[in-house]
């Protein structure tokens, strides 16, 4: 790895840099900066300042007090266009797409105006373009027509496309599978030997201990400090991105005494892009979802749900399953935690205390007025058993953090009253270190209390430390199922990467 | 997607065409030199006014303030376009008039974009403003406007095809060539589409609503031309564009949530509106049916706009919550 001496030019440097958004000092007196050539890491929870910082950096937002240097020119007014002109790039982790645009007219939206070819060449350069990065999708498509990780990979790649001096990149991962994000390493890696100085910011500290020069760490909007990432573990950057040192644990599985009893049994059913898939789920059991990104997980998830219409049959507790909507599936006590959970589970605008108790308004009333204390204790309750931290249970959702945001939607199946299987897409996506651990533990409290679950993720360390068995899925079809002593996470990349050679293997 | 934005205009240029020749069989008094001449003059201040209505909704808004505009314009063309008037002040009065939808169209954008209120609200107070104005210069019909002018704006034609239908067609040709091929083009709908998006990829999304509304204005006024031609008085109730100009922009593929829409389907919905209420009377059917009809047909477009999506959702079954769109994988299928 390319270790650049400090004569190295800065390409990027904030200097006292603060921003509150209201009462919330999300940065405080922050100082970064990047070098020509480095990889600079940049860690923190949710919630730490990562993103403010990069919005900052970026033009995106103006800092309260605080300069910003792109390429030792000084910035004078906020704006992304004046970043990008002073040769900033930035990968942001919700995308800068236009979805309905095709994938040629947002790759000729994102190079400076001066380098657009003619209209009537922007497919062709397009394409050329992409292949350049070795990005292989149509361009003539919509990019909203994309996978997520495509989306992600062409997101980096819009980034690079103005040449940047200085490259930030938020999260460029999470919707990656291990082989895309070898890809993206390595145009990662070649831009630094290029002496492009690279700002990382990643969840995945074992992603950035592999990858950077020098971490910082945010802790509450203000710097914990800069290290060299050779001397450095991840224990001892978890100690301080949240201020004491805290083992990655999982709660114990404790399936001892269990009587083995099937509630959730899939037989041969198939939806779109997945199938045929036969599964059982046994009454306090968590089966893991692995599975490189695209392969039919996600659908199958959700079609057991009723969100997606498949075909097959599944039976939950005996009795079959009707999956041909949401609510026929949570009447039969089938709950979906949506990877999505802002657009998909959440009311955004509404409060804490609204959206945990929505679904169950009937039981907090009486002759259909609501009973506020009740209703009240009731989200007080949860709040302390899911430890969600907030300022008050009126506080919006949306300005939680997103471990506390999941730990909203985690409440639902807690208080609705006949759940009997849980299907967990992404739960800790987004979700930072410490709120992790205690999702896992509401999700084995329910295991414990008899339910079933079914956790797709794409973090094999998660599902080997959280799971009692892991099946893999390929192609849209159960390839590979782990459990007891094999059960860990070398094991479920092996076969994540093994199914993906016998993909490629049968000739798609 | 490509696809899709061909529709409107397919759809549209059959139905002009299919009940221009129903009409034109049936009757002998459709297919005439004089009627086509009345039919595309009626059609212009719509057209216009639409035209301008498309350049809003094209960056997420709207304008309900066009209608009152375009009396207001009438109104002022009664003081500043009297009979009798020279050359040079008849020149200086028309600019008048487009100085009026200039500064409404700087109005509204600034109330839109500097004090962030939302357009359907900020164009209702300029709207009943203008309204107010209206009757405060003119309280009854009164003011009769320059002959000349009006002549100029309706009798120049080429063969029996108004200059100024021509000149609007070759507009909407060039704007949806601009809007579809160009890079500022491309932009437009992009802030249109996703602003946060298009203000990370570095475009000025402030200038451009500024300007979208602007050009809004300024093609009402001009409207507003073709509107004093029709009345020839500063009467200060012409109104009835706002909702109509929305219909002919949606008719014509713009979507209400922005990025979506094209000049030319704006201009074939326009046409095809004046086709029905020019048609309707020489059938002897009472024009309240008009209204109904292109109520009727306002639905069944925009059902069919739609139909890519309806039969996606009939195929792949129940998606009333499945707005995430995983996705995967669709790029092969493609």
């Amino acid at each position: 790895m390319s270790t650049p001496g400090p004569e190295s030019p800065v390409v990027l440097s904030l200097r006292g840099v603060s921003k509150a958004f209201g009462a919330v000092q999300a940065l405080r007196d922050v100082e970064i900066e990047c070098r020509a050539g480095e990889i600079h890491a940049l860690v923190g929870e949710n919630g730490s300042g990562k993103s403010t910082l990069l919005g900052i950096a970026s033009g995106f937002l103006a800092p309260d007090a605080g300069d910003v240097e792109i390429g030792g020119r000084r910035r004078k007014r906020g704006s992304p266009a004046e970043a990008r002109r002073l040769g900033l790039g930035i990968a942001y982790q919700t995308y800068s797409h236009l979805l309905d645009l095709s994938v040629a007219e947002n790759v000729y939206l994102a190079v400076p105006a001066a380098e657009r070819p003619a209209y009537r060449r922007m497919q062709a350069w397009a394409a050329a373009t992409l292949a350049e990065f070795g990005l292989g999708v149509p361009v003539n498509v919509a990019v909203g027509s994309l996978s997520l990780a495509q989306r992600q990979l062409l997101e980096v790649v819009k980034s690079l496309l103005a040449k940047p001096k200085v490259l930030l990149l938020d999260e460029p991962t999470t919707a990656l599978g291990p082989q895309e994000v070898e890809q993206l390493m390595a145009l990662v890696l070649e831009r630094s030997r290029a002496e492009v100085g690279i700002v990382y910011v990643s969840h995945r500290l074992p992603e950035v201990l592999g990858i950077a020069d020098r971490i910082s760490v945010l802790r509450d909007g203000v710097k914990q400090g800069t290290f060299d990432a050779a001397g450095m573990t991840e224990d001892a950057l978890v100690a301080h991105m949240i201020g004491r040192p805290l083992q990655l644990a999982f709660p114990d599985r404790g399936a001892e005494g269990r009587v083995p009893e099937v509630l959730l049994e899939v037989a041969g059913l198939r939806g779109d892009r997945f199938g045929p898939v036969d599964l059982k789920v046994e009454r306090g059991e968590i089966v893991g979802l692995a599975g490189a990104e695209g392969n039919g997980q996600v659908q199958f998830l959700r079609a057991l749900a009723g969100v997606e219409r498949p075909t097959g049959v599944a039976s939950c507790d005996g009795g079959e399953l009707n999956t041909k909507s949401p609510l026929a599936a949570l009447r039969a006590g089938v709950v979906l935690l949506s990877g999505d959970r802002i657009a998909e589970s959440l009311f955004p605008v509404l409060s804490v205390r609204t959206n945990t108790t929505i679904q169950v308004l009937r039981s907090l009333g009486r002759v259909g007025f609501l009973r506020r204390r009740r209703e009240r204790r009731t989200v007080d309750e949860m709040g302390r058993r899911l430890q969600i931290r907030m300022a008050s249970i009126e506080q919006p959702v949306q300005s939680l953090s997103g471990g506390n945001q999941q730990k909203v939607s985690l409440t639902r199946p807690f208080l609705r009253g006949n759940v009997k299987v849980i299907l967990a897409d992404e739960p800790t996506q987004g979700v930072d270190v410490a709120a992790r651990f205690d999702i896992y533990e509401a999700l084995r409290a329910k295991a414990n209390d008899g339910v079933a679950l079914l956790v797709k993720s794409s973090d094999p360390l998660e599902l080997a430390g959280l799971c009692d068995r892991v099946v893999v899925m390929s192609r849209g079809t159960i390839v590979d199922e782990i459990s007891g002593d094999e059960l860990g996470e070398r094991r479920i990349v092996e076969a994540i990467v093994g199914s993906r050679a016998l993909k490629a293997g049968a000739g798609a | 997607m490509r696809f899709r934005g061909w529709i409107p205009l397919v759809l549209l240029g059959a139905l002009i065409l299919a009940v221009s020749g129903y009409t034109a069989v049936r009757q002998d008094a459709f297919l005439t030199q004089y009627n086509i001449n009345n039919l595309l003059l009626a059609t212009m201040p719509l057209a216009l006014v639409a035209i301008g209505q498309t350049s809003a909704m094209l960056v997420g808004g709207f304008d309900v303030s066009v209608a009152a505009l375009i009396t207001m314009c009438v109104v002022t063309a009664s003081f500043t376009l009297k009979p009798d008037e020279s050359t040079l002040s008849l020149f200086i009065g028309s600019l008048a008039i487009l100085g009026v939808g200039l500064a409404t169209g700087i109005f509204n954008a600034s109330l839109i974009r500097l004090l962030r209120l939302p357009s359907i609200i900020a164009t209702l107070g300029t709207l009943s403003i203008l309204t107010g104005a209206s009757l405060l210069l003119r309280d009854h019909p009164e003011g009769t406007i320059n002959s000349d002018v009006i002549d100029a704006l309706t009798t120049t034609r080429f063969g029996f095809i108004p200059l100024a239908f021509i000149g609007v067609v070759l507009l909407v040709v060039l704007a949806d060539l601009w809007l579809y091929r160009t890079r500022t083009g491309i932009s437009v709908r992009a802030v249109g589409l996703d602003e946060t998006s298009s203000r990370r990829l570095g475009m000025s999304t402030g200038l451009i609503v500024f300007g979208a509304f602007v050009v809004c204005s300024v093609m009402a006024s001009v409207a507003g031309f073709y509107s004093a031609a029709q009345v020839q008085i500063g009467s200060p109730i012409v109104g009835g564009y706002a909702l109509t100009s929305i219909a002919a922009a949606v008719l014509g593929g713009a979507s209400l949530a922005g990025g979506r829409g094209s000049f030319v389907g704006t201009l074939l919905a326009a046409l095809f509106l004046s086709l029905i209420e020019n048609v309707l009377p020489l059938f002897q059917q009472p024009t309240e049916y008009a209204q109904m009809t292109i109520g009727l047909l306002i639905l069944l477009a925009l059902v069919i706009y739609q139909a890519p999506e309806l039969v996606a959702r009939l195929r792949s079954g129940w998606r009333g919550v499945g707005r995430l769109q995983t996705g995967e994988g669709e790029a092969s299928a493609g």
